[in-house]
Order: structure tokens, then sequence, then C-alpha cells
């Protein structure tokens, strides 16, 4: 059953400005939910007026079945992580974890029962006694992860935790982070601005834009299939490509004339954005013609190791064409190379950003292409 | 990196050594003379050592009453660490909670009380010292510990250094305290006033020191010797008609009158210098 | 932000203190200045007469008032240059020195916690006509010393007691400017080829400049205001009125004379002069915020 629910969400600055317009959202027992979006798209206030600490101007929110649209943060049973982890300078490890525990009343010797069982869990046991300036940036994440789960809250919100730490170190708590929500069981709602953190922790995806959400769902069904042009260019790295088409006889036609068989469903002499992710830009070869063949020049190479990222050109096109190689192919800059590639991996878009789905015929013909 | 050079760094110490000893000088000739008598003081210039009477100027100043006035010395020291600690504490209290209220809250008329506080800071006492008298008067505050120490505390300079220091402190731990289910009393509590330990022990210091040295406020309000303090009394001994200065008193009172603040200042002296750099800021 | 706003009485119980004393012994006397200051006494104290501008008339009208206020101009300026020019070179010194330099700032930082009374009291012992150390080395200069008598000498000793005070703030606060200063920057100018004395008029000097305003604004504030500790004690304003500045004369007129109605006017004309001075700090101070 859904934990966290919200209905219509909308809030409204006083300045007029609106940061959220409305969203609808359902937080299932267990999901560790990843919303992301570019800075300033309204997931961060998303994530404040589910604490408490923004108001809401319009809509409902409940948790556990409960509205809690004026409910101050203590007493909607949710505990947060905050990007700067907000320890308090001035209290030793052990009270900072049990300070909300203290608050509620909760006796001395159950605090530090709860503290003690929460740092082992954590690694943190020898360190309960330290002041937050003797931690590490690693320790420090993992005391404000222990803030929240001593608590036992309904709902876990996590602002941007990781990126405050080094690359390394952020590969290593985010493998943590969803170690530990699937061991506890803990139902979370995760703000990125990384689509490599989203895509790899969320159960379920959600990519905001402009203070509206733009798709909803797994991360592969986002990737595979994104709903619209943002959501296409922001997941995945290097980003798709895209490339300005006209409809034409039930096809596409690019700017330098090159038709593609793509029978879309939009009216004749339209224009759309064709899109292609770098990985299903295909060499082809000699043996296997089929298809459409697309003639590129190589200006620029960038080896990655496992991959090459090629930067081509389509005669008569300003855009860029990414693909990517095998990292031990032998290509060089000013090279040609003859691409290829399966309709079943274009997505087109309309001039509203939509996503254009196939005619029905089409959509047979590529599945059998494949 | 600097230009290390002997000469120039030996003529630098000199100089500050030399600077540091030019400013002892007033005080040490004051305390040199302070232990001579007064005979010894008129019949010859300035002594530069230290003279055959010892401290007996001094335990003598604190045993018996002060010259002209009703009251003893150790008297006229205790009004002065009232009224400075008064006013010390009194400002701080006061600045702690307004401040708070200013940096932490939204309300109407918000920014309306932040001028009416901080307007204040435009106009030390000395400019409406008059009508200020006239105002104590007619509470009944004349001659009295509250009459010395309220008025004073009517300005905004603590208020605005906490203010500032409050703007420094990350609005996460705020929100992490809501979260956690602290209210306003007890952010402040277990939080804030921790956190500003620092920034407290600094606003002592400035303002012990500011409050002990007042001169024309608790001249006007104190007609009562039992009242005044060690600063002002420094004017009643000068002031003799014909009689000579009783020099050895005097400067054995300026003595015991620039003792205590100036301990505190260099007991103090870390958090002293960064309360007052950080007040301008 | 996240304010507390569950609680609206709070922020008015925490304000409530320092909003009943501000009121009380600040804008109460405050406002009763500004009445009085168009009012007449009569000599008794028993009735007042609205006298319209008449009192800032008598003030302005008075050549007396323009004497205090020249005096008050060179001793205030006296005041600011000689203990800010006095800290600044010692400060440069005790930043240059590096060990030690916290050793100095001790040593240099008393004078603050010194009553302005009783500095006044200390210098009056070392100026004194009969007995004091200085007046005596002056005497085998040639130089006759009496600041009783005149008036340019008591103006002079008012002003070595007030320097000997505030230098103290004033080396504090350069020297925290100077130890402020990046010492790459000193380095490039350095590796640019200019000289010590170049590095400190080109870069150190420029860059303090914000700290000097700063302390020129508070050492007036404190030259027209604190120093009456120094004055009472040293001078009582005279010979004449020799060192009788502004505030010297509100006492004056007020106190002593029971003018109030001319003296409540000068209150005026000062919170006047003493509200545009702090505006410009206000807007300078505002400006710094943003660096």
């Amino acid at each position: 059953m859904a934990i966290l629910h919200l209905t219509r969400l909308k809030k409204r600055y006083p300045n007029g400005f609106i940061a959220l317009h409305g969203i609808d959202l359902s937080v299932t027992e267990g999901e560790l939910i990843v919303i992301v979006g570019p800075s300033g798209c309204g997931k961060s206030t998303l994530l404040r007026t589910l604490a408490g600490l923004e108001s809401i101007s319009d809509g409902e929110l409940t948790i556990n079945g409960r509205r809690v649209n004026e409910l101050e943060p203590a007493e909607r049973d949710i505990a947060m992580v905050f990007q700067n982890y907000a320890l308090y300078p001035h209290m030793s490890v052990a009270g900072n974890m049990g300070y909300a525990l203290k608050n509620r009343g909760v006796p001395k010797d159950e605090i530090r029962r709860r503290v003690a069982a929460t740092a082992e869990l954590l690694g943190l046991g020898e360190l309960l006694e330290r002041r937050p300036r003797q931690l590490s940036g690693g320790q420090r994440q993992r005391v404000a992860m222990g803030r929240a789960i001593v608590r036992e809250p309904q709902v876990f919100l996590f602002d941007e935790p990781l990126s405050n730490l080094d690359a390394k170190l952020r590969v290593q708590m985010r493998l943590e982070i969803r170690h530990l929500q699937k061991r506890l069981g803990i139902t979370s709602v995760y703000v990125t601005h990384d689509q490599v953190e989203a895509m790899t922790l969320a159960d379920r995806l959600v990519v905001m834009n402009g203070g509206h959400v733009e798709q909803c769902g797994t991360p592969m069904a986002l990737y595979a299939e994104p709903a619209t042009r943002f959501v296409a260019s922001f997941l995945g790295s290097p980003a798709m490509n895209f490339l300005p088409v006209t409809i034409h006889q039930g096809g596409v036609v690019l700017p330098n004339g090159t038709p593609l068989a793509l029978p879309v469903d939009i009216p004749e002499g339209r224009a759309a954005t064709l899109g292609i992710r770098p990985e299903h830009l295909l060499e082809a070869t000699s043996t296997q013609n089929a298809g459409v063949i697309l003639e590129v020049t190589i200006e620029m190479l960038e080896p990655l190791g496992a991959d090459m990222l090629a930067y081509t050109r389509l005669p008569g096109l300003e855009e860029w064409l990414v693909v990517r190689l095998d990292g031990a192919h032998a290509a060089r800059e000013g090279q040609r190379l003859s691409l290829t590639f399966s309709p079943a991996y274009c997505h087109v878009f309309d001039a509203d950003g939509m996503r254009v789905s196939m005619t029905e015929a089409a959509d047979a013909k590529a599945r059998a292409v494949q | 990196m600097r230009y290390q050079r002997l000469g120039l760094d030996l003529v630098s110490h000199l100089l500050l050594a030399a600077g540091c000893g030019l400013f002892f000088l007033p005080v040490w000739l004051a305390f040199t003379a302070s232990t001579h008598s007064m005979s010894d003081l008129y019949t010859h210039i300035a002594p530069l050592w230290v003279g055959d009477v010892g401290l007996d100027n001094y335990a003598q100043l604190l045993s018996e009453p002060v010259n002209g006035l009703k009251t003893g010395m150790l008297r006229l020291l205790f009004n002065s660490l009232v009224m400075a600690t008064g006013i010390a504490v009194g400002k701080i209290v006061i600045s702690v909670l307004a401040a708070y209220a200013i940096v932490f809250f939204r309300f109407p008329f918000r920014r309306l009380c932040f001028w009416l506080i901080f307007i204040t800071l435009m106009l030390p006492v000395e400019v409406r010292i008059l009508p200020t008298y006239e105002v104590v008067a007619n509470l009944h505050m004349l001659d009295s510990y509250s009459g010395l120490i309220l008025p004073l505390i009517a300005s905004a300079t603590a208020t605005f250094l906490l203010r500032q220091f409050y703007l420094t402190i990350p609005p996460e731990l705020v929100e992490a305290a809501r979260i956690d289910g602290a209210g306003p009393w007890r952010f402040l509590k277990d939080i804030l006033l921790p956190l500003s330990k620092t920034n407290l022990a600094a606003l002592f210091v400035i303002m012990f020191i500011y409050g002990w040295n007042q001169y024309l406020w608790p001249l006007l309000i104190t007609t009562d010797a039992n009242y005044m303090t060690v600063v002002v009394s420094l004017k009643r001994m000068l002031t003799t008609g014909d009689a000579l200065v009783p020099w050895q008193d005097v400067t054995a009172t300026a003595i015991l009158a620039m003792g205590p603040p100036v301990l505190v200042i260099l007991l103090l002296q870390r958090y002293f210098v960064k309360g007052l750099v950080d007040a301008e800021k | 932000m996240a304010y507390f706003q569950r609680s609206p009485l709070t922020p008015w119980l925490l304000l409530a203190p320092q909003l009943i004393i501000v009121s009380v012994f600040f804008f109460w006397p405050a406002w009763q200045a500004v009445q009085q200051a168009f009012y007449i006494e009569d000599a008794f104290g028993l009735s007042q007469q609205f006298a319209g501008l008449s009192n800032f008339i008598a003030v302005l009208s008075n050549p007396d008032y323009y004497s205090v206020i020249w005096t008050t101009v060179v001793f205030s300026l006296s005041v600011a240059l000689g203990a800010m020019s006095i800290a600044l070179f010692l400060a440069v010194l005790a930043d240059r020195v590096i060990k030690g330099a916290s050793t100095y700032k001790t040593f240099l930082i008393w004078p603050y916690a010194v009553a302005p009374a009783v500095a006044g009291v200390l210098w009056l012992f070392l100026f004194d006509p009969s007995l004091g150390l200085v007046t005596a080395l002056l005497e085998r200069l040639g130089i006759e010393w009496n600041h009783n008598l005149d008036g340019g000498q008591a103006l002079l000793l008012v002003i070595l007691a007030s320097v000997w005070k505030q230098m103290s703030y004033n080396f504090v606060f350069f020297l925290a400017g100077l130890q402020a200063i990046p010492k790459s920057l000193l380095e490039a100018a350095a590796i640019d080829g200019a000289n010590p004395m170049r590095r400190f008029w080109t870069i150190v000097f420029p860059l303090l400049s914000p700290t000097s305003f700063f302390l020129l604004v508070m050492n007036s504030i404190y030259a027209f205001f604190e120093t009456f500790g120094t004055i009472d004690t040293v001078t009582s304003g005279g010979p004449g009125s020799a060192t009788t500045t502004l505030v010297y004369k509100i006492y004056q007129d007020g106190f002593v004379g029971q003018n109030l109605g001319t003296s409540a006017a000068q209150s005026v004309l000062l919170m006047m002069l003493v509200g545009g001075l702090t505006f410009i700090q206000f807007r300078f101070v505002e400006r710094r915020v943003q660096y």
C-alpha cells in the first residue's frame, strides 16, 4: 500500500513564483523513489514540502493514510538526510543521533540502546564520543544516515546526500545506501541531479522539469521509452543524438535530404526531432547491409578504455552524431565511417518535445527486423 | 615569503618594544607615584622607581573613607563591578533574545522592529543625556543600580553583533532541529546558545569594559556617594579647591580603577579580538 | 531558510525586553529632546512656552557655537589621524616580524580597557605644572608648560590622552586587516619587482582602505562622545572654552547652565550630524558585506 501519497500538490511562493504545478505521486512501502532533474526544476522544493520545511499551497499530502499538510516536520514521522549533513557541531555522534529521541521524551536507557544498535549497523561503534569535525566526510555521511535510521520513521528523505563526497566515496556510499535501504525496507524519497546516481539507486525514477513531472517509471523504462525529448536528453551519458527531421510520405527526412523509412504517426510536412542513442549506432559491415546507412566523418575521438566515443558529422549537418565504438577500435580522426541502426531504437519527438508513437505497422515491422 | 633581512627585523623589534614601553610609561609613572608619600611627590620630580611607602597608600585608601566622600573605596569598586556586570549581562540577555527573534522568525512588522532597534546604534547616550536624565528622574531611578544600568543597555551594539553571527548559522541546522522535534525554545537552549559561546564571551568582555568605564552617565545620576563608581570618584579627588592635589591617592585610585577591566582584557584577549573584529563585518 | 512559524507570539516575547528598554530609555528621551528644542522654559522650570525655531536660532547665531564646532573638528581629526597613523605604523611592524606578533599585541591592546577618565588622569599627572615628569623635561628644553593657562597646550594634552587610549583599538583592526591580506598577492608583487616600500603603498595600503574608512568613522564617534571623561578630568572644557567640544557644551549648557532649550536644540543638531555619519557608515558596511 501507498505510504506516501501526493495529490495535485502545489507550491506557490509569496512573490507569485510557482515552484510545483500540481504533483501526483504514490510511494509504496519499502520503495526507493529517486527524483531527478536539473537545478531549479523543483525537486528540492518537492522534498522540502514533504518534510514540512515548506508549506503546501494546494493539494494534499498523506503519510500512511493521514493528512499531514498542516503538521510540523517533527510530527510527520519522517527523517531527512541533508546535503551538508547538518550535524550539530557541538554534540557528539551519540548526541546527534539521539537528539530527536531525547526531544520526544524517550527514556535515556532506550536512547542509548537504540543509538548503539544503529551505530553498530553503520560501523560507527567506535566513534560515538567524537565530534562531527573530528570525522571524515564519509563518516559524517554515515552519522547523518544514523540520525535518520535511529528514529525508525515511516519515510526517509534524502536531499542530494552524496554530492559533498569525492567521486570514489560517492560510488561506495551509493552502494551502501542501496544495501541498507533494501535490508531495512526503508521507504525513501531521494533527490539528486546526478543521473547515474538516479539510474543506479531507483526502484522508480521521477524526472522533473520546470515544476512538472515529466515522466515516472522504472529506470530502464524511462531509458528505453522516454516520454519527452527532455527525459531522453537527461538520462544517458553521453546524451542521445538529436537530428531535426521533416515528415514525408510516412517516413522522416534528414535536413540533408536523406530519407529514413520510419512510419510515424504525425501529419505530412511537420517538423520533428529524431533521437538515437550513441550505443545504438552501429558500424555497418559489408555482410549485414540491411536498413539505413549513414556515411559520416569522424572529427574527434575520446577513448574511455572500455569504449571509444566518436564525434562524427553527416555531410551538410550542423549537429554532432556521437557513436559509441568498441574500446579497441582502430578508428582515426578524419576517417569515414558507415553507420546503420535499427528503427526500433529510434525515438521521434514532435515540435512540443512529446514522444510520437510509430504506426502499428511500422512497429510490427521494426520488431521483425530486430 | 618575506624579505628576511636581519637588520630590518631588528629595527622592527626595537621600534615595537619602544612603542610598548612608551604606551606603558604613563601607567608605570602613576604606579611609582602611588608608592610615595605626598610630601615626597611635591619635593622631588616625578619618581621613576617604587618609593618607600610601598603599598601603604593602597591599604589606607581601601580602609578609610575617600577624601570628601562619605564612602569607602571598596564600595566604589563594588558599585563599578555591579554596574559593569549588570550592563554586560543585561545587554547580552536582551540581545540574545532580540537577535534570535529577528533572524529566526518571520512575523509582521519584523523590519520595523529591526529598524527600531538598530537606529539606537546611531545615538550614544551622551547625545540625549539631558532628556534621559529626566526620564530616569521621573521613574525615581536616580541614585540606584537600575538607574545606572538600564539606560546604558538601551543600545543595539550587542544585538547587531549577535545578529551577524546568527546569520552565519547554516539554515539546514535549523531544519534538522525542526525535523528532530526541537521547538524555538529548545533550539535556542540546545543548539544556538552552545554554538555562540565564544561570541558571548567576546560580548561580555566588550560590554564589561564599556560599563566599567562609563563616566558621564554615573556622574550625572549619582549624588549619593553610595552609588558612585570608582571612575567618577577620580574627578572628585582632583577638585580640591585651593589645596594641593593628593596625587599619591589619585594615582593609586587610577591604578585600582583600571585594574579590573585591564585584567579582563588580558585574560580574555582571544575572545575580545575576535569579538571586536567580527563586529565590524 | 526554514523559520519557526508555528508560534506567532514567541518572537514578540523574545523582542519584548529589548523593545521596552529601547522605548523607555531611547525613544522617549530622544522624542523629549526634539520637543524641548522647540520650547522655552521659564527660570523656575514651572511653565513651558512654544518657541518655534528660536532655540535653534539662538544656538546657531552665537559665534561661540562655531568656535566649539571648530574645536571639535580639530580635536576629532587630530585624535583620529594620530591614533590611526601610530596604530598602522605599529601594526605593519608587528605583521612584519611574524615571531612575537601576538606578544606585541598583548602589550599594546590593554589601553583599550582603560577608562577615558582614567587615561585623562594618567596624562594629567605626566603634565602636571608643578610635579609632572614631562613638564620638567620641557622646562629643560625651555618650554613652559601650563595647560591651565594655555588653551593650545590644554587641547594638545586632551588629544594626547585620547590618542593613547584609542590607539589599541585601531591596532587590533589594522593587524587583523594586514593578516587577512593574501600572501600570494605580496609574492606576486615581489616577483614583479616591487620593493617593500612600494609593495606597502601600492598593494597593502589600498587593500586596507575599507578598514581605514571604518576606523575613521569609529574614531570620530569616539572623539565626539567617549572623550567626555578625558576632557572633564583634564581640563573641564577650559581654559576658557579651549577644550569644549559639542558634547561637552551640551552638558555645560544643560546641567551647569540649566538652559534646557538650547541644550536640547544642540542635542538635536548633534543627533542629525551623527545620524548622517552613521548613515554613511551603514551604506558602506552594506556594500562591504557583499564582497
